[in-house]
C-alpha cells in the first residue's frame, strides 16, 4: 500500500489566469516509514507541495491519494482519519504556536477531538506527549505560554503537537532552519527516533543540502525548480552522482564548515545565475544552465531513468555528472 | 592582544559591557568583550541566539536598543576613542566611519519612498562625503554595478518591487555609500536561500577585494563563517570564549570544548553525518547564568573548578585567545 501518492499534480494560486503554476505535473510516492526530502531555492514550490500533501489546499489539477483513496472523495470518518494521520510542523515556532494559549491547551484539544484522550485526562495525555519529545512535562510546564520557552523548546512543542496524534506522515517544512546550531541536530535526531519508534514517514522540506543529507540519509531526495521535479533519487546516490546541472549548482553552493575545502570547491563552481521568471518553453533551468543547447530552450526534457530510482529531467545529464565530479562532490571523507 | 611587529588594529574593542534592565535586576547581554580588527580583515562574530553577538554589533555603531545600555568599555577607531560621543556626534560618525547592514535590512527600507529618494536623503544628511548629490548618486551607481544591479532597476523602485536577494544587495550598497572604514553586517545571509546566500557572500568577497573593505560579519551559521572569514570570534552567553584564525578555529588549532562541539554539530553536505553530534542541553538564560564557566553544565570536559570560577580569556603568542580552565592549564590541543 502506498501511504501517499501524487498523480500529475499541478497547482495555481490564481486559477483562470495565465500565471505560471506553483507546481507543474508533479508525481510522487511516499511509502510508509519512508523519508522523502524536498530541496530547492525559494519559490521552487516545495512549501506548496507540503501544503497540498497536508490538505491545506486542493490541487488545481491531478490527484492526491492517501492510503490509495483520493483526497477529494474522503468524507466523514475517512476524512478525519486522514486529518489525524498527516501532520504539519512549520518552520517558525514563534509563529506556529498561539501566544495566548498555554502549552497544555496547545496539545490537549486535538487529542480529545481525535479520541486519543478523554477530556478529564487530557492533561496527562498532553504531558505524556511532551515527555516523548524530551520536554520536562511538569504541570507548571503545561501552564506556561510560548513566550516563556526557548526556540528549541517551542519547536519541540510543535513536534509534540504533531506526533501526539499518532500520524503516519509528518510534513516538516524547514522545521529546523530557525533553530540554533547546538539544538538543531538534537531536534533532527528526535524526529529520526520518532520515525523508528512510531513507523512515521516524513516529507522533509529544506533548502539546506547539508541538513537534508543528514536527515534523509536512508531516504530519497527530490530536487525542485519552478514547480517542476528536475531530479529525484536515493540520498547518497543523488549527492554522489548528481545528474541535473541545477542539483550540482545547489550542492556546490552550500558552504561546509571547513575553510580549506570551501576555497578549493569555489574554484570549480558552476557560474551562479539567479533567475527571475522561468523560461516560457523548454527546460525550466535552460535560461540559467551553463550547458543549455537549442533543444533545452525549445523542448521540455523527458524524465530519464538512471537506475535505482534515480530519475532526471535533463537533455544532457552527463555534463552535470562531470561538473559534479570536478568539485569532488562524490568524495566523502 | 596583538603580537609585536604586526600592524596597528583598525578597530579596538576593550571591555565592552552592555546591560539590559530586567525587573529589579539587570541582564548582562555582553560581558567585558575585548577584540581587535585589523584593516582589510573579514572578521566573523559567531554564536547562538542570546550570546550577545547582535547586541555587540549594535554597540559598535552606538545603536544598542533601549533600555539596553553600554555600561563599560571603549571603542577605538585607528587609535581614537569613539565610544563616548554624543548622539549628534554618533550621527556624523555612523555610516561614514562605521557602517552597518542590519539583520532587518530586508525590510529596513521605507516602503513608501523609492530607493532613490532614500539614497538622496542619506547624501543630503552627510554633505561632507561628496561634493554634490549627483556625485554621490554616481558612486551609488558604481557600487550597484559591482553587485550586478542596473541603477534603472533600483533607483525608482519601491522596496516591495525588489526580490529578497536584490534587497539585501541594495542594503549592502547603501551601507557602503558613505565609504565607511568598517562595515558591520548583522546576519546578512540568514533569511536567504542557499543560492542567494552564495550571491551575497561572493559579493562581499568581491567588495572586500575591490574596495579593501574591513568587515565584521555577525552570524550563527558556521559554514558561512568557514567560507568568508579571515578571523573568527566565538561568543557564548555574553562572553567571548575563543578567537583566532578561521583555519585554526575550524582545524586542529581550535581549543575551546564549546567551539569543538559547535562545529561538530554542523551537518555537512560532504559528509555522511555519522560524526555529527548534538550538544546536550540548551544555551543558558542570561538572567540565570550558571556559576563559573557558562558552558560548564553542557561541557564534557568540565572539572570541579569550572563550575566555581569563571575562566579568563588567555592569549598565546600567535594571537589565538581562549577562555577555558582545562585548555589553558595544559594547553591541550583538542584533536579533531
Amino acid at each position: 500500500m502506498n501511504l501517499l501518492e501524487l498523480r500529475r499534480v499541478s497547482h495555481w494560486y490564481r486559477p483562470g489566469e495565465a500565471s505560471r503554476p506553483a507546481l507543474r505535473d508533479v508525481s510522487l510516492l511516499i511509502a510508509p516509514n519512508e523519508v522523502v526530502a524536498v530541496v530547492g531555492e525559494s519559490g521552487c514550490g516545495k512549501t506548496t507541495l507540503g501544503k497540498l500533501v497536508a490538505g491545506l489546499y486542493s490541487p488545481s489539477a491531478g490527484e492526491i491519494l492517501f492510503e490509495d483513496q483520493p483526497l477529494r472523495s474522503l468524507q466523514g470518518r475517512n476524512k478525519k482519519h486522514y486529518r489525524r494521520s498527516v501532520q504539519l510542523v512549520h518552520q517558525d515556532p514563534y509563529a506556529s504556536l498561539n501566544p495566548a494559549v498555554t502549552i497544555g491547551d496547545t496539545i490537549a484539544p486535538a487529542l480529545v477531538h481525535h479520541g486519543l484522550a478523554r477530556r478529564h485526562n487530557a492533561g496527562v495525555a498532553a504531558a505524556r506527549a511532551l515527555g516523548a519529545v524530551g520536554l520536562d512535562a511538569t504541570p507548571e510546564f503545561l501552564d506556561r505560554y510560548p513566550h516563556q520557552l526557548s526556540g528549541g523548546q517551542r519547536q519541540r512543542v510543535a513536534i509534540a503537537r504533531a506526533v501526539s496524534l499518532e500520524p503516519s506522515l509528518v510534513v516538516a517544512d524547514e522545521a529546523t532552519s530557525m533553530l540554533d546550531v547546538s539544538v538543531r541536530v538534537a531536534v533532527l535526531d528526535l524526529l529520526l527516533s520518532l520515525k523508528q519508534h512510531r513507523e512515521l514517514a516524513y516529507l522533509f522540506i529544506s533548502h539546506d543540502f547539508g541538513v537534508v543529507r543528514y536527515f534523509a540519509r536512508a531516504g530519497r531526495i527530490i530536487v525542485m525548480l519552478y514547480g517542476v521535479v528536475v531530479e529525484e533519487g536515493p540520498t547518497e546516490q543523488l549527492i554522489a552522482n548528481p545528474l541535473h546541472p541545477y542539483t550540482v549548482l545547489l550542492l556546490q553552493s552550500v558552504p561546509v564548515p571547513d575553510p580549506a575545502r570551501n576555497e578549493q570547491r569555489r574554484r570549480d563552481q558552476l557560474p551562479l545565475v539567479l533567475g527571475g521568471a522561468p523560461p516560457e518553453r523548454g527546460c525550466v533551468f535552460s535560461n540559467r544552465c551553463p550547458f543549455a543547447t537549442e533543444v533545452c530552450r525549445t523542448t521540455t526534457p523527458p524524465r530519464v531513468e538512471a537506475g535505482l530510482g534515480h530519475k532526471v529531467r535533463c537533455w544532457s545529464p552527463r555534463a552535470a555528472l562531470d561538473a559534479g565530479r570536478s568539485t569532488q562532490l562524490s568524495h566523502s571523507t | 592582544m596583538i603580537p609585536e611587529g604586526s600592524t596597528r588594529p583598525l578597530l579596538e574593542v576593550t571591555g565592552l559591557t552592555v546591560d539590559f534592565p530586567s525587573g529589579a535586576s539587570r541582564v548582562r547581554a555582553v560581558d567585558e568583550v575585548s577584540f581587535e580588527v585589523r584593516a582589510n580583515e573579514i572578521c566573523a562574530l559567531v554564536g547562538e541566539s542570546g550570546c550577545g553577538k547582535s547586541t555587540l554589533a549594535h554597540a559598535l555603531v552606538g545603536l544598542v536598543p533601549p533600555p539596553g545600555q553600554v555600561v563599560a568599555g571603549q571603542l577605538r577607531l585607528e587609535g581614537e576613542t569613539y565610544s563616548s560621543t554624543s548622539p549628534r556626534e554618533w550621527r556624523a560618525l555612523r555610516g561614514a566611519q562605521v557602517g552597518m547592514v542590519f539583520q532587518a535590512a530586508m525590510s529596513g527600507f521605507n516602503p513608501v519612498a523609492t530607493i532613490g529618494r532614500q539614497v538622496e536623503h542619506i547624501l543630503k544628511a552627510h554633505p561632507e562625503t561628496f561634493p554634490s548629490v549627483a556625485a554621490g548618486r554616481a558612486y551609488f551607481e558604481e557600487l550597484l554595478g559591482l553587485v550586478q544591479l542596473p541603477v534603472q532597476r533600483v533607483w525608482g523602485a519601491y522596496e516591495g518591487e525588489l526580490s529578497g536577494g536584490m534587497k539585501q544587495r541594495v542594503a549592502i550598497v547603501t551601507a557602503l555609500l558613505l565609504k565607511p572604514r568598517v562595515l558591520v553586517l548583522d546576519e546578512p545571509t540568514t533569511a536567504l536561500d542557499v543560492l542567494n546566500q552564495r550571491l551575497v557572500i561572493d559579493l562581499l568577497r568581491q567588495l572586500h577585494q575591490r574596495l579593501g573593505l574591513t568587515m565584521i560579519f555577525v552570524t550563527h551559521d558556521l559554514a558561512v563563517v568557514a567560507d568568508v572569514a579571515d578571523r573568527t570570534l566565538v561568543m557564548y552567553a555574553g562572553r567571548l570564549v575563543e578567537s583566532g584564525g578561521t583555519r585554526e578555529i575550524f582545524g586542529r588549532g581550535r581549543k575551546h570544548p564549546y567551539v569543538t562541539a559547535l562545529i561538530e554539530a554542523v551537518p555537512s553536505v560532504l559528509e555522511d553525518g555519522l560524526s555529527i553530534r548534538a550538544i546536550a542541553g540548551e544555551v543558558p538564560n542570561l538572567a540565570h547564568l550558571p556559576p563559573g564557566c557558562r558552558f560548564a553544565p553542557r561541557c564534557l570536559m568540565a572539572e570541579a573548578l569550572c563550575s566555581e570560577v569563571e575562566p579568563a580569556l588567555q592569549c598565546d603568542a600567535s594571537g589565538h585567545a581562549v577562555a577555558c580552565h582545562v585548555v589553558n592549564r595544559v594547553d591541550w590541543r583538542v584533536s579533531t
